[in-house]
């Protein structure tokens, strides 16, 4: 940060938060078996306005060249990338090189309102205003010049009242007699969003809405078809009443719809996903996880927090979908240079974007990309795996560094993505057992563009470190059949604290828990025709990310990771590796010193 | 060998190395005992010329093989991946090439191909002859030095980039000596060969593909250590300490073009292409001249050796390296039973994890372990060098400890398996760096060694021989702290490379070492009377088992064994060769009076001190105490030793623990093998097999031996990769001159059905061999120079009576 006086908000990946957010993820570790409520729908999401959103969007958004510290690139201080010149380029660039693959938002982040010493500007309304010298057209003109080149513009705001915007109280609202900024905020001023910037809105007076409405008119009227609303919680990482903006998220979508125009509402970040039915019913998309970008010399960085998405996107993958989707934050893969990343590591970031059916945003200087970068971002084949109607990709077999990410395609396709997330060169294993069928299978390279020929049983490839493959993988070969054993049965063995306990989700509505600290699952009798080893299917509950050690007939164990399900509620599955011999088996589940997630049954394919 | 003791207080900062021809300090005409380090150096040099090379040095034509006889190795003779190696993990994900002295790690990525070249002369440091204030040694880079890296050297071929080629695969050819990788990109298989020559003394990088692909990129050779490049295909420099080093790399293809530009040799369009690498140093292992060539200029003669094999097709230097590789490497089979078919489907990694994590034993991998032992001693110790701590690889220039010698187990670990498997040629650069360091060896012991603040000076305040520090490096110097009796293990080390060949010349070679070890023993060895007799006997001085206890123990039972066995091979040298009888006997009388370890009345266990009282950790890493049992020979379970003796030595084995690291299993396991507790020597053998993830002991990627130094950082240490082979062959023969064992501790996992050919025995035999169930079906012992032997197996036993280069075998060894 430039200078000590500017309020906290833009920065959001420095180390207190992250520590926060830690502090926050261990407070939830605790019991194993914590029954919660459903937080609703469960299935395919409720389209605010069904024809905004029906696909992941793409475009560019200015915050990542923002909030780099790449030299030239903010020459008026921290953040002052953002100009019209700039937004223009860039729009220019992208009309250019972009649009015919489907890129058309040109998204304006923070700052548009702000002069460079980040000192927010606002009319008679207490409505943000553009900065006359980032903006000296004003934000209407920019609009226009967007859409004249065929596409969409995207504009931003922090959510609650900025401080700055109160007025001692007395400013009035647009169109709303007899309110002004004293009747829409709690009499004790508390404060709201990630940054404690604005006061939070009291919805019970009805001048609140009328606050919302009169800024949803503003940029309807500019011809804003997108609005990044920021600082949203619970997420944001805050928590507690006063950082609960779900109010305020109802108000934008009810404002929104009042406008007529059709303006995509986005909510950014590290959005709670206790409230996942609430963002679904109220906004057309989420950040799942941290600002992506690095607050550094380069755009991104692999580790802060590029790969933190491939722990924190699973428990999210079922509320993706038309209407509203998992946002994972800017793509920066435009500008090896700029961007900050290896090849195989662009190629990895746009790959999980792809499949986990992320929005697509490049935050890349779009006057610069460079060869590859152009070609990952206009891969025609990726693109489509994005956009199309298939369902997000979640992992199957996500316990170690060699990852494997899979969906079902309508046409009984898969699509499948290898990847290693190690420092180092690794050969990944897609194994068609994990997809569910054995045999033969015709596999096709995304990426490349080529056509792999027929695979049996598995495909293995040596991948780059942080790297990647991305496949459609056409199965030739028969269904799997699976031996079921619930891990309920009383023929299993207990150990330690495990116990049966209830679970509506779970197949025969019980499962195994409280498998923590010394605890075990043994399933007995578990019976292959055939010495070798199987990708046993795990059925699980675990609100968050944990791990348990496997092992067979009481050899070595493994440990393997399993990803949140998001809430102890819902169940998923996960394939791990377990070498059995022909006859009967055993399979332990150890908790070791930790906790392990709560089993609902495996089911072991027939055939190795 | 160990994290140095926080107590050693080593100056970083101590003066730069001196020269040993230049310093002006020692007047050698006035110093009285300067004389018999002269002798010791003139004999030294004498044999000198009858023994080693130079180590970088113009060489003859080499013999060009007209084909290629027929593999009589198995297919599983080969370890392969699925992945190529990080850049910045080689020391863990390298593949190791090397011609004996010149030594690469190849990270076989298909975009950017990258070797990390060493020379095993390659160090900084000299002398070392100034000791600290504390009477000891320092032990820095800059004056005692470290082995460091030559080059490095890129082919980088941009449009091959791993994420988009398909199918790819590596392998090390053992039977060959071959590092092949291969993929398919766009429909076109590539293939790439990569080996080091010993004929042609050059590394050689062999590109080719079928199915219409070419290759464009560029060859890259830097230094390592801020050099200039002189030319696109050269660089030479030289370190402060004089020593003058170089490389080249020429590049030739057909189909397309290949052109100088800068620093860099580009290539375009070629159908095929390869690359040829060389370098090296002026070292000379010649104390006479300081340890270099003044004559020499490495990077011409790298420039000459690289143009010359280019005159050659990549198909005929590869001929001529596989031919020259299997004279060795054909010396020593070795089948432990049958792997199964799911085993043999997984890559050498996944093999490794498998191993580990379902417990049942995998016979081919474990063979394939135990030769690429023998892959790393052709590939690291040929007229050059000995194998260091790193053998000859690096993946940076700071290796810990230096990548040097230490003497008080890991050089002596290194060359336990080189006579047993069948590479007796390669143990000649042990005892040649031995004897071309002598002279200095000498020279500072007698300088320095009663210096009145060394703590291990001799009480007795005379001084003869030779002796060194735990550390020695390529200079004649040492670094850290004195070890009196490292010159009986070094040379009692030497001494059983005799009872393996029985070569009489050698032993006349090797006859200064052992002398001059038992001078300096004659010196220091102290009288004392053990309490409650009244018969005297000799012992240690204030000295220090191995990185353990006290550090100013008298008696302590690593030197007494060690300087037992020393004196019993000198007398039996000289007895050999007919020299010095009356010294001889005088070295004889000496051993009798000798005091040997007593089995402590409170723990049961041989004491490693002259103490009832355990004074250092039980599960210590070293055996110090042990050295008797293995690699010594002195405590036997045959009833020749009382048992009270080798009962205390099982006590002590037992509590020194099972879950040790590398070196530390690989000598507990010999041990065991000697004790014939097949059960637990093979366990120690899997506990090395581990694979290493996150620096943990184990068996890296590479299969290169990894010790954890702290949690997350794990550092490799060949020694390992040799002692747990040594002990391998020690479960299945054990020897010593004229009597052999078959079988001693064969665990279950290889016993059903198995044989070895070429493994050498301790009498001067080689013994092939097969077994059924546990028993020998089929024996062949062959002379290589003695007469006559017993062979054992359980209760049976045969007298067997050769000539030399006679064989006979033997049948009906069923229990």
């Amino acid at each position: 940060m430039r200078s000590p006086s500017y309020p906290v908000m833009p920065v959001r990946a420095l180390r207190p938060l992250v520590v926060l957010a830690l502090a926050a993820g261990l407070a939830t570790a605790a019991p194993a078996a914590r029954a919660q409520p459903e937080d609703g729908d469960a299935t395919a999401a409720t389209p605010a306005a069904s024809a905004t959103a029906a696909k992941p969007y793409m475009g560019w958004t200015s915050w990542s060249m923002q909030s780099s510290k790449y030299p030239g690139l903010n020459p008026n201080g921290d953040y002052s990338y953002l100009t019209e010149a700039n937004v223009l380029k860039q729009t220019d660039a992208l009309a250019a090189k972009l649009k015919k693959y489907g890129y058309e938002y040109i998204n304006i982040d923070a700052g548009w309102w702000r002069d460079y010493a980040w000192t927010p500007e606002f009319d008679k309304y207490g409505r943000q205003q553009a900065d006359p010298v980032r903006f000296p057209s004003g934000m209407k003109p920019v609009a226009d010049r967007i859409h004249a080149k065929g596409l969409k513009a995207g504009i931003y705001l922090p959510v609650g009242l900025e401080k700055e915007a109160y007025g001692g109280g007395k400013v009035p609202i647009w169109n709303a007699a007899g309110c002004t900024t004293a009747d829409i905020v709690y009499d004790d001023l508390r404060t709201t969003n990630g940054w404690d910037s604005a006061y939070k809105i009291d919805f019970s007076d009805p001048c609140a809405q009328k606050y919302i409405d009169s800024q949803a008119r503003m940029f309807a009227d500019w011809g804003y078809d997108f609005l990044k609303l920021d600082g949203v919680g619970p997420g944001s990482f805050k928590s507690g009443d006063n950082y609960d903006n779900v109010a305020d998220v109802a108000a934008w979508q009810k404002a929104i719809s009042a406008t007529g125009r059709p303006i995509h509402l986005e909510l950014s970040w590290s959005l709670d996903i206790g409230h996942a039915g609430d963002w679904k019913k109220h906004s057309n998309g989420w950040r799942v996880d941290t600002d992506v970008e690095c607050y550094c010399n380069t755009l991104v960085s692999w580790e802060n927090s590029v790969d933190d998405r491939w722990d924190d996107t699973p428990a999210w993958t079922r509320h993706a979908g038309p209407g509203g989707w998992n946002d994972l934050d800017s793509l920066d893969v435009g500008n090896g240079e700029m961007d900050g990343l290896t090849k195989a590591e662009r190629q990895s970031y746009a790959t999980l974007w792809a499949i986990a059916k992320s929005p697509l945003y490049t935050g890349d200087d779009v006057t610069k990309l460079d060869s590859y970068g152009l070609s990952l971002l206009t891969n025609r084949e990726v693109i489509a795996v994005n956009q199309g109607d298939a369902p997000p990709a979640r992992p199957v077999t996500p316990s170690d560094p060699q990852q494997v990410w899979a969906a079902e395609n309508h046409d009984g396709s898969y699509t499948v993505a290898l990847f290693n997330l190690a420092d180092r060169p690794a050969s990944v294993t897609a194994d068609w057992s994990t997809l569910g069928f054995t045999g033969k299978a015709a596999v096709r390279d995304l990426w490349n563009h080529e056509s792999l020929g027929t695979h049996k049983d598995r495909i293995t490839q040596a991948l780059p470190a942080h790297g990647s493959r991305l496949f459609t993988v056409t199965p030739h070969g028969d269904a799997l059949t699976w031996t079921g054993i619930e891990a309920e049965s009383p023929a299993n063995t207990l150990g330690g604290n495990a116990s049966v306990a209830d679970c509506a989700a779970c197949s025969d509505g019980h499962k195994v828990g409280n498998l923590y600290t010394g605890s075990e699952l043994t399933v007995n009798n578990v019976v292959v025709d055939k010495a070798g080893t199987y990708q046993i299917k795990v059925a699980y509950v675990s609100g968050d990310a944990r791990s348990a050690e496997i092992s067979a007939n009481g050899g070595g164990a493994t440990r393997h990771k399993f990803p949140s399900t998001g809430d102890w509620s819902t169940v998923n599955s996960v394939h791990v590796p377990v070498t059995l011999k022909a006859g009967s088996n055993t399979i332990t589940f150890d908790s070791g010193s930790g906790y392990a997630p709560d089993i609902d049954r495996i089911d072991v394919p027939k055939s190795s | 060998m160990n994290p140095r003791p926080t107590d050693a207080g080593r100056d970083p900062d101590g003066d730069p190395a001196g020269d040993l021809n230049g310093d002006p300090g020692r007047d050698p005409g006035r110093d009285p005992s300067r004389r018999t380090a002269l002798s010791l150096a003139a004999t030294a040099g004498l044999t000198l010329a009858l023994g080693a090379l130079p180590a970088f040095t113009a060489s003859a034509a080499p013999r060009r093989p007209a084909d290629t006889a027929p593999l009589t190795g198995t297919s599983h003779d080969e370890l392969w991946w699925r992945a190529p190696g990080d850049e910045g993990s080689l020391i863990e994900q390298g593949l190791p090439v090397g011609n004996g002295r010149l030594g690469a790690l190849a990270s076989n990525d298909p975009g950017r191909e990258l070797l990390l070249i060493t020379d095993a002369t390659m160090w900084t440091g000299g002398l070392n002859d100034t000791l600290d204030s504390d009477g000891q040694f320092p032990y820095g880079r800059d004056d005692f030095g470290s082995f460091t890296l030559l080059a490095r050297l890129t082919v980088d071929i941009p449009d091959h980039d791993l994420s988009g080629v398909n199918g790819y695969r590596r392998a090390l050819d053992l039977a060959q000596g071959v590092v092949t990788s291969s993929y398919v990109r766009s429909g076109v298989t590539y293939r790439r060969q990569i080996f080091a020559s010993h004929p042609d003394d050059t590394i050689v990088l062999h590109f080719t593909q079928s199915g219409g692909g070419r290759y464009t990129g560029s060859v890259t050779l830097e230094g390592t250590h801020g050099e200039k490049p002189s030319h696109a295909g050269s660089f030479g420099a030289s370190f402060p300490n004089g020593l003058r080093y170089g490389a080249a790399v020429t590049a030739y293809g057909s189909g397309g073009r290949v052109r100088v530009n800068g620093t860099r040799v580009d290539f375009s369009g070629c159908t095929d292409l390869t690359v040829v690498v060389s370098g090296g140093t002026n070292y000379a292992p010649d104390a006479d001249s300081g340890y270099r060539d003044p004559t020499l200029d490495p990077e011409k003669l790298a420039r000459t050796k690289v143009l010359a094999a280019a005159r050659h097709s990549a198909d005929t230097l590869r001929r001529t390296h596989i031919a020259d590789y299997r004279r060795l490497y054909e010396r020593f089979t070795l089948s432990l039973g049958t792997s199964t078919d799911a085993q043999r489907s997984l890559d050498t990694w996944q093999r490794l994890t498998a191993r580990a994590r379902d417990g049942v034993p995998d016979p081919e991998l474990e063979a394939a372990y135990l030769q690429f032992s023998r892959y790393l001693m052709i590939s690291g110790s040929r007229d050059s060098l000995p194998l260091n701590l790193q053998g000859l690889w690096l993946d940076g220039n700071d290796p810990d400890w230096m990548g040097d010698y230490h003497t008080d187990i890991n050089i002596q670990m290194n060359y336990w398996m080189a006579d047993r498997a069948g590479l007796s040629p390669c143990f000649d650069a042990f005892a040649d760096y031995c004897l071309a360091q002598l002279p200095s060896w000498a020279e500072l012991t007698h300088g320095l060694f009663n210096d009145p603040r060394n703590r291990y000076r001799n009480s007795t305040e005379k001084v003869a021989g030779w002796t060194v520090a735990f550390s020695t490096n390529i200079h004649g110097g040492s670094g850290w702290w004195w070890h009196p009796a490292s010159n009986a293990w070094l040379s009692n080390s030497l001494y059983e490379h005799y009872e393996y060949t029985q070569s009489r010349a050698y032993l006349a070679k090797i006859y200064p070492l052992l002398k001059g070890a038992c001078e300096f023993w004659e010196a220091r060895l102290l009288t004392t009377t053990l309490p409650g007799t009244s018969g005297e006997v000799l012992i240690d001085d204030r000295d220090w088992s191995p990185e353990h206890g006290p550090q100013d123990a008298k008696g302590i039972t690593y030197a007494q064994e060690l300087v037992w066995a020393l004196f019993g091979n000198f007398a039996a040298a000289a007895a050999e060769l007919k020299r010095d009888t009356a010294y001889a006997e005088t070295i004889a009388s000496l051993r009798k009076k000798l005091y040997l370890p007593e089995v402590s009345p409170k723990t049961g266990r041989l004491q490693e001190w002259m103490s009832p009282d355990n004074l250092g950790e039980t599960t210590h890493r070293h055996l110090s105490p042990l050295i008797g049992l293995f690699p010594g020979d002195r405590i036997r379970p045959d009833g020749s030793t009382p048992q009270e003796i080798v009962d205390g030595a099982t006590a002590l084995l037992t509590a020194r623990g099972m879950n040790s690291f590398g070196w530390a299993n690989a000598w507990r396991a010999a041990c065991w093998a000697r004790l014939k507790d097949a059960d637990t020597a093979y366990q120690l053998v899997v506990n090395n097999l581990r694979p290493s993830t996150d620096g943990s002991n184990g068996t890296a990627f590479n299969l290169f031996d990894i010790y954890e130094v702290e949690k997350g950082r794990g550092i490799f240490q060949i020694d390992a990769n040799f002692g747990t082979p040594a002990a391998m062959s020690e479960m299945l023969l054990y020897s010593r001159p004229g009597h052999l064992e078959l079988l001693p501790a064969l665990p279950d996992a290889w016993a059903v059905s198995g044989s070895v050919t070429g493994l050498a025995a301790r009498g001067g035999f080689v013994v092939d061999l097969r077994w059924e169930h546990g028993v020998p079906t089929s024996v062949t012992i062959r002379s290589v120079g003695g007469r006559t032997t017993t062979v054992a197996h359980g209760s049976t036993s045969r007298t067997v009576r050769l000539a030399p280069g006679g064989s006979v075998t033997l049948k009906g060894f069923a229990r």
